[in-house]
């Protein structure tokens, strides 16, 4: 949907995309490595999301079994926040927009 | 405070300190695991590293400080909330250099299952592989005896 501001404002649509790639979701994704522990990795998903066991257990063997786990969704910031934590426990972590979204 | 003492073998652990020290300055510098800031711009990429390299530096430096005279004397290094966040964590750090610069010869599955020839491996390889091994029992032991205190710190 357009409106007739925005076609008559050159202005107006460059700032409307760059506001719906703020608000675009973005996940936090844990990828697999040969090195950290299991019992390691539960633990940071704990500490650091806040997961009960069984959850942080559940993410741990996605990551195992599949090469990859969605550890969370929502504002790049905080998605920021949680992937440098999460490289300073050393695991590979990375950011990526939400296309379920 | 919980606190866990843990009493090693000084002739068996005491040569694998040399590993870890020889990692130091590398640990010192670049990130142990693969790193990829979620933005392109170079300075943001830049303090993003420099704060990871900072923070593992700080950690590994907790790990060290485990073996100083009290080890060297008695066999002896303890664990509480004080020290184990960081030592958990610069056991990772340290084992995946070691990964890296030594044991590139092993596959994925062999080290994850722990299942390696040791005979079959040359001297250098096989005290890194040990060190491996070593770090990851100093790693289970906290996550198992100090889960608590790390997640509630």
């Amino acid at each position: 949907m357009s409106s007739p501001a925005g076609k008559s404002n050159p202005l107006s649509q460059p700032q409307a995309e760059s506001e719906v790639q703020l608000d675009t979701p973005w996940r936090v994704v844990v990828l697999n490595d040969p090195v950290n522990l299991m019992s390691y990795v539960v633990l940071v998903f704990m500490k650091v999301f806040g997961f009960a066991e069984a959850k942080a257990r559940k993410h741990m063997l996605e990551v195992h079994e599949q090469g990859r786990s969605v550890l969370w969704s929502g504002t790049r910031e905080t998605g920021e926040a949680y992937v440098f934590t999460l490289q300073q426990w050393h695991l590979t972590a990375i950011l990526e927009p939400d296309e379920a979204h | 405070m919980k606190r866990i003492e843990v009493r090693l073998s000084l002739p068996v652990v005491a040569p694998l300190l040399d590993v870890i020290k020889g990692l130091v300055d590398d640990l010192k510098s670049a990130p142990a695991a693969p790193v990829s800031p979620p933005d392109a711009d170079d300075d943001f990429s830049s303090e993003w590293t420099r704060d990871l390299v900072a923070a593992q530096s700080s950690d590994v430096q907790m790990l060290l400080s485990l073996f100083g005279t009290e080890f060297f004397t008695e066999g002896v290094v303890y664990f509480d909330q004080s020290n184990a966040e960081a030592i958990a964590r610069s056991c990772s750090a340290v084992r995946l250099r070691v990964r890296e610069r030594y044991l590139k010869g092993l596959s994925d599955e062999s080290l994850e299952a722990g299942e390696v020839n040791l005979a079959a491996l040359d001297e250098g390889v096989r005290k890194a592989f040990t060190c491996y091994l070593f770090l990851a029992t100093i790693q289970e032991l906290i996550v198992q005896h100090l889960e608590e205190s790390i997640i509630g710190s």
